[in-house]
């Protein structure tokens, strides 16, 4: 009985796995720009930043150019996750699938592992690209990869809940942009928080993107109590977006959810 | 006596309007179903009808009431409950940009189907529903009938005990229509209950379904069709050679030429005229049909269940 269920329940994610994976491959645009432009950008980059952090050390400017390009482009690839879950939203096919024998889990799980990939495709090419052509030291592979899998995980949860929020494309879209830049610019991606007015850096722990810095620089440098901590409001920021991700989807949507 | 596929109790939904005030949309809704039985769900717009079928279907949780889907209660056990059931909505509501198989593929896989019994499936709805030439296309490209077949096509995978139809042929041409009703009374002659709403009265009539007529949330007439027709007056026309005699024109309507009388007894309607020596050039009669009732229902102000 419960090995039936289980087989059921690994035939409803493959399926909506498949299924998903073909969608995102029938528009390779979004991902190929995702994957590719923070190699361009860092490539251009590199050199101002390594002239700018000259007094702190040779790896300083590699390891901002590297976490910042990483932090600003996964949250603009926030939009891959957000727009997969409102495109379902205006097709009406969450009720559809909300008609079955689907667990929520089991539908954010088919719509979630696809994106994982491309996400985590995204931030290893960043690291790897920086490691090779930048010359970035990753002295712990281990405690980089912890954050990266940390910060995949929050950027699903961030959004699952914006698409599951928005009431257009064009709403979500203004999120992204809006939102996308201004949480990386406060986050310190683009320029360090130690540059920064004083008034700006006592709002930057607002942005996710903040905690995604630090705990990517801490990791890049050894340092295992920053990142703990970092990796930590991470994870809660990450438990609220899923937990109001999750009661929107279970909940449903009137019909004037949608604009 | 047959199973009871559906059994909807007392579902009472309103909904929280700032802007237009609170809406009852399910008063006090009840409606059972035995499995092999169609049941046409006929009512006005915004009588509740998409409001129970999706109630029914889980998508909506009613303030109070029960449903029970082959005995298991929607409320308590929504999943167990659901893998019993085949729900096609009114609007589109499928994957625009993936193909006619690929939907059928991840619907049948929600349904619990793989390997060669979703292979299997897959064809032979195909097969039924006219898609085979289509199973390539992305949905995007089929015209808005070929869309409906595919998209009832796969609410009936995994052969699901309740089946609940919402407008499946809105708009569909006459074989689209054809193809549909077909897979709908294959799926009661195989022991479906089958919920299917509709406007297109005559529909109900091929599928032999039995009626359940809403307004304002909830069913005001439940039967067969003979039973809810029986007592209705039809029509009779008659038109005369010349104008229709003077001392008849209070016995009903003129339609031009013609003479139309109500008449529940259209035998009896004849010969009280050919009694008063009034003797039609050609008489015309009409039994009540579903568009009566509906209409008679519609403005009775009483509950008739």
């Amino acid at each position: 009985m419960w090995s039936e269920r289980a087989a059921d329940g690994r035939t409803r994610v493959t399926a909506l796995i498949r299924l998903n994976v073909a969608l995102l491959l029938r528009e390779p645009g979004p991902i190929a720009s995702r994957l590719l432009m923070p190699l361009v950008m860092m490539s251009v980059l590199a050199p101002l930043y390594r002239d700018a952090f000259s007094s702190s050390g040779v790896q300083a400017g590699s390891r901002q150019v590297v976490a910042g390009m990483l932090v600003m482009f996964s949250l603009l690839a926030l939009s891959i996750v957000g727009s997969a879950v409102l495109t379902e939203r205006m097709w009406r096919t969450w009720d559809r699938q909300r008609a079955t024998s689907a667990a929520a889990w089991e539908l954010l799980l088919g719509k979630a592992v696809p994106a994982c990939v491309v996400l985590l495709a995204q931030q290893v090419l960043v690291l790897a690209f920086g490691a090779v052509a930048l010359g970035l030291d990753v002295p712990n592979v281990g405690l980089v990869g912890l954050v990266v899998a940390v910060w995949v995980f929050t950027l699903l949860c961030l959004g699952t809940a914006l698409g599951a929020f928005a009431r257009s494309h064009s709403e979500l879209a203004v999120f992204y942009d809006l939102g996308g830049i201004t949480l990386t610019v406060l986050g310190g991606a683009l320029l360090p928080i130690s540059m920064m007015p004083g008034w700006l850096r006592a709002v930057a722990p607002v942005s996710p993107g903040y905690w995604a810095m630090q705990a990517l620089r801490a990791a890049l440098a050894g340092q295992l109590g920053p990142m703990t901590q970092a990796v930590c409001v991470l994870l809660a920021l990450a438990l609220v977006a899923g937990v109001l991700a999750s009661l929107r989807i279970t909940r449903g949507w009137s019909r004037s959810r949608l604009m | 006596m047959a199973e009871e596929a559906l059994a909807a109790t007392d579902l009472v939904k309103s909904y929280r309007d700032r802007r237009f005030g609170d809406v009852l949309a399910l008063d006090r809704f009840s409606l059972t179903a035995v499995c092999g039985e169609i049941v046409g769900l006929v009512g006005a717009n915004g009588a509740g009808k998409t409001t129970f079928v999706e109630t029914v279907a889980g998508l909506i949780r009613p303030d109070s009431g029960s449903v029970r889907i082959l005995g298991i209660d929607m409320l308590r056990a929504p999943r167990m409950a659901r893998r019993r059931l085949g729900f096609a909505p009114q609007e589109h509501a499928m994957y625009v940009s993936a193909t006619v198989r690929e939907n059928l593929d991840v619907f049948g896989g929600l349904a619990g189907l793989r390997n060669f019994a979703l292979r299997d499936a897959v064809a032979e709805i195909s097969e039924e529903m006219k898609l085979t030439g289509l199973m390539d296309r992305p949905l995007g490209w089929l015209s808005g009938g070929q869309w409906r077949r595919a998209q009832v096509a796969t609410a009936m995978l995994g052969r699901p005990g309740l089946l609940l139809l919402d407008e499946p042929t809105a708009g569909a041409d006459p074989p689209t229509r054809q193809a549909m009703l077909a897979a709908v009374r294959a799926r009661a002659a195989d022991g479906a209950a089958i919920v299917y709403t509709t406007h297109y009265l005559p529909e109900l009539t091929d599928l032999g379904a039995t009626l359940a007529v809403v307004k304002d949330g909830r069913v005001i007439a439940r039967g067969d069709q003979q039973d809810l027709l029986a007592g209705l007056p039809g029509e009779v026309r008659a038109r005369f050679d010349g104008p229709v005699p003077a001392s008849l024109r209070n016995q009903g309507r003129l339609d031009g030429e013609e003479l139309v009388m109500n008449s529940t007894d259209p035998g009896q309607t004849l010969a009280s005229l050919l009694a008063a020596g009034h003797t039609p050039e050609s008489v015309d009669i009409r039994r009540p049909s579903l568009d009566d009732l509906y209409r008679s229902l519609d403005t009775a102000s009483g509950h008739v269940v």
